[in-house]
């Protein structure tokens, strides 16, 4: 299996502890350059930027932050970060305000940025939460949120606001829909299905997955999926400690609209803990909206692909205890790799084909995560982020590869049409690897002390 | 904090990494070596030696690290060095020879094993060469063990170890024809500038010159670094040098700045008012024995606090013109150093190892606006995630363009050119080897002129006076 040891490395300051879901990258405050968002569990939430080792802003929320997430929640066409809460605070922050705010007022007085730290909407639903999903799980092209929680539940909301809200205080969150689970969930994410359609998925032990249908978007006529039914109410915005309101209203629609999929296989343990992402991209638009790509690891070492056909496209076996799954396009050709990381710091990069290739960090891993990140030169580029447990976070952020597979410079000037053409013509067999082997050679190491004057 | 320091982050390491291997147990500065022309030998402290290569396997390539049970080695022993050779034609197979220390409690026992298979097919198995092995118990400390040719008495080139130890002698291990077996040989009969060493010799490296000379240099742990200029056929010490440093010597190497052989150097400048007039020559392989009086030498030397220091043009100033590797003491001891050329240009790159984990690489700069000033600067470096320990340059994916294989504390990373550039670079010069044969010039007239250029330079070369003693 070949093994690679990534080098460069940024280090970040981060003293808490943190959940394991309450890291993402995405692009805070909408210059389209992503962040790193952490939270951590005395309810600080942590912005960092490029290869600054101290954190570009700071937040605090309340309670104990479980998730956190980036997104156009509120579907105004940018992105806020949202952070949750174990007790079940939700907490909305728009960071484009505060990273203009933070470029003006650097001369101006304290109390304008102490303003600036509350979040700019707060509230409560029901608590124990574990997962965050920010994304369009009904096709209707607006975004909604999905929560998973301990206890086997997972809740979808909308934003929802008055046609004249001067600003987001304004708004709410409206409980769409709950699906009550039979395992614990660790995963949510959304995959194409075999129409187009996107899926919400969760993941459930022992390497299975299962869809949750969102009724009220086959039931009601797509205008009125904006209303939500006046039974489902939430609890008024930012109101006291009264969350168990919210958790009390019955799912609208009457089945329950849980499909389970359990994956066959060897699996040892029905109850292992199974993550899963979706909407690997495939490399074309095309391919990757119609019948989409999920991957799915567990903790006891076991990896697959599979795309929405249920079609399973590899499947790995490992030693290792995997905890988290990501996905990441290291070669740059457009198709999104598998990324796994187990609790010991190996790291699996797996491509369509089932190539893998290996990188052990030196540490044992709080939390993990891969994709998009500006740490040097300015842009974003494939990184993997580790939190282990002496206070710092590390971000690898050279891990693009060429390709994934180990190859020579035959065979790549096999493919290339030029070559066979030039050999013919410079009278070389092309089919004598000792002479084609002596040709680069020379051409390599001694025509350049002739080309160069 | 240095100017050049932002500017290299923007330098892009021009390497790809292809494999990382890790290693049960710790190598050191002695611990890698070519054997073969496509396998590394790595060995680790605990007794194990790890055989590096690329399989091919269903059209693919992959690498494989395998440990080789080289036979009567202890497993209490700690491995020091490593070193193997091809024997010089017209004897055929590799020989591999390993130093230990067989530590069994009270008393602990240095050790030289020889492998080599004298069985014909089986001269260079790695593995059955594993299974025969000489057995020599050492009365010192080993150091760094070191090969290279020698010419015998009877005109013909054998290859020797040389062997360093803590005894302040450097030992001749020589292999004894009608035994078929290596046994140790006084040195001074056949490299008399390696007597009454003022040190224990930390490394060794020999250069053989056109017209059977040689340079031989050495460096030990009391800072010293010797430098012999010597007429192999007598063998006489034509010349030597010798500089006292501050610090123990981790690497000498000798070496020219032009690419390849100095045939090849010596070959461009002498067909410079055409270069292009025989592009196909190398393909019909050129007589590397030639010999050749244009090439200009250096020596590179590292020390474990010092800068590095590069002694330009030692066959007319011996080492009275020290060059310094500007912030190689940067980096804590540098460990190691190769001299090849990475960018292709045909002009080579010093590349440094140090113990801070840094890869540092130098190249040699014509600055011609601040008028003959010439420097070594640094290009690029590049973190690694432990020690620098040894670097090799070689072709382990059998495709003409080399790897370069890192030996770190924790195993053993092979790098490999950006191969999408490389190969554009290769069409590229392909194209113009073509648009220099097609017009008009047949490859015999390519030939003609290669002759003419020989016949030329003739003269010249029997007419440059050696050095003076």
């Amino acid at each position: 299996m070949r093994s690679l040891n990534f080098v460069q490395r940024v280090s970040l300051d981060f003293t808490g502890t943190l959940f394991p879901h309450a890291i993402c990258l995405g692009d805070a405050d909408n210059d389209t350059l992503n962040e790193l968002v952490v939270g951590d569990t005395s309810g600080k939430l942590l912005i960092y930027k490029n290869d600054v080792s101290k954190p570009w802003m700071t937040r605090t929320c309340v309670g104990m932050l479980t998730c956190v997430a980036v997104g156009d929640v509120c579907n105004k066409g940018k992105n806020f970060v949202v952070a949750v809460s174990a007790e079940g605070w939700f907490h909305l922050f728009d960071m484009t305000a505060a990273a203009s705010g933070k470029a003006d007022s650097v001369s101006q007085h304290e109390s304008l940025c102490l303003d600036d730290q509350k979040p700019c909407f707060t509230q409560h639903i029901p608590a124990n939460t574990k997962v965050l999903l920010i994304s369009d799980i009904d096709g209707d092209g607006h975004w909604e949120l999905v929560v998973g929680y301990t206890d086997r539940v997972v809740r979808a909301f909308r934003w929802e606001e008055p046609a004249d809200a001067a600003d987001l205080g304004s708004g709410q969150l409206v409980l769409l829909k709950k699906w009550l689970l039979e395992g614990q969930v660790d995963s949510l994410s959304v995959n194409p299905g075999n129409e187009g359609l996107p899926e919400l998925m969760v993941s459930q032990p022992g390497c299975g997955y299962a869809i949750l249908l969102c009724s009220w978007a086959t039931q009601a006529p797509p205008a009125a999926a904006g209303d939500p039914p006046p039974d489902a109410g939430d609890p008024p915005p930012a109101a006291g400690g009264d969350g168990s309101g919210g958790t009390a209203v019955s799912t609208p629609g009457s089945p329950r609209d849980v499909i389970l999929h359990l994956t066959t296989g060897r699996i040892h343990n029905k109850n292992v803990s199974t993550h899963l992402i979706g909407s690997i991209s495939r490399g074309s638009k095309e391919e990757s909206s119609k019948c989409g790509l999920f991957a799915m690891c567990t903790l006891d070492g076991t990896l697959k692909l599979m795309d929405s056909s249920e079609q399973l496209w590899w499947s790995v076996q490992v030693d290792h205890q995997l905890f988290a799954l990501q996905k990441l396009d290291v070669t740059g050709d457009g198709r999104e790799e598998v990324v796994a990381c187990a609790w010991d710091g190996q790291t699996y990069i797996i491509d369509h084909h089932r190539t893998v290739v290996r990188f052990q960090f030196e540490e044992n891993v709080n939390a993990f995560c891969a994709g998009q990140y500006t740490c040097k030169e300015g842009r974003n580029s494939p990184c993997l982020v580790y939190v282990g447990f002496n206070h710092k976070i590390y971000v690898y952020w050279r891990v693009g590869l060429e390709r994934m597979e180990p190859t020579n410079l035959l065979r790549l000037l096999e493919q290339r049409p030029a070559f066979q053409g030039l050999l013919q013509q410079l009278g070389l067999d092309g089919e004598d690897p000792a002479a084609v082997r002596k040709l680069l050679a020379d051409v390599l190491y001694k025509d350049g002390a002739v080309q160069t004057p | 904090m240095f100017p050049r320091m932002q500017s290299e982050e923007k330098d892009a390491f021009p390497f790809v990494e292809d494999s990382f291997s890790r290693f049960p147990s710790q190598s050191n500065i002695y611990g890698l070596c070519q054997a073969g022309e496509q396998e590394l030998l790595a060995a680790t402290l605990k007794g194990k030696v790890v055989c590096f290569r690329y399989q091919e396997l269903q059209q693919k390539i992959r690498p494989v690290a395998k440990e080789v049970q080289f036979t009567y080695i202890p497993v209490d022993a700690e491995i020091v060095s490593i070193d193997a050779f091809n024997k010089s034609a017209p004897n055929r197979g590799l020989v591999v020879g390993i130093t230990f220390i067989k530590d069994s409690g009270d008393k602990a026992t240095p050790f030289l094993n020889i492998y080599c298979d004298y069985e014909p097919g089986s001269e260079f198995n790695l593995e059955s060469i594993a299974q025969s092995c000489l057995n020599l118990e050492l009365q010192f400390t080993p150091f760094q063990l070191y090969h290279t040719e020698v010419h015998c008495e009877g005109g013909g080139r054998e290859t020797v170890f040389l062997l360093s130890g803590h005894d302040q002698k450097i030992h001749l291990y020589k292999e004894n024809a009608s035994l078929h077996q290596f046994e140790e040989q006084p040195v001074e009969r056949l490299f008399p500038e390696l007597q009454k060493l003022p040190s224990n010799v930390l490394w060794l490296d020999m250069l053989s010159l056109p017209g059977g000379r040689r340079f031989s240099t050495y460096g030990c742990q009391n800072g010293c670094v010797g430098l012999a200029l010597v007429d192999q056929s007598k063998p006489e010490v034509l010349q030597s040098w010798q500089v006292l440093q501050d610090s123990p010597i981790s690497t000498v190497l000798l070496f020219s700045l032009n690419s390849d052989s100095p045939s090849t150097a010596a070959e461009v400048k002498a067909c410079r008012p055409s270069p292009y007039l025989h592009p196909n020559a190398p393909l019909t392989g050129f007589n590397e024995s030639r010999c050749e009086e244009m090439g200009s030498y250096n020596l590179l030397v590292t020390s474990t606090i010092e800068t590095a220091i590069v002694y330009r043009d030692i066959q007319e100033h011996g080492m009275s013109h020290p060059e310094f590797l500007l912030e190689s003491d940067q980096w804590d001891a540098v460990l190691c150093a190769l001299v090849v050329d990475l960018d292709f240009d045909g002009q080579k790159e010093v590349l440094i190892g140090t113990y801070g984990q840094e890869l540092l690489c130098y190249k040699f700069q014509e600055q011609s606006h601040v008028g003959s000033e010439r420097r070594f600067q640094m290009v690029w470096r590049r973190s690694f995630k432990s020690p620098v320990l040894s670097i090799t340059y070689s072709d382990l994916t059998g495709d003409g363009l080399k790897e370069l294989a890192i030996l770190t504390l924790k195993g053993l990373h092979i790098m490999q050119h950006s191969l999408s550039s490389t190969a554009d670079l290769v069409l590229q010069r392909l194209s113009r080897r073509l648009s220099i044969m097609t017009p008009g010039s047949e490859l015999s007239s390519g030939h003609d002129s290669q002759d003419k250029a020989d016949t030329v330079r003739a003269p010249e070369s029997t007419c440059q006076p050696p050095p003076p003693p």
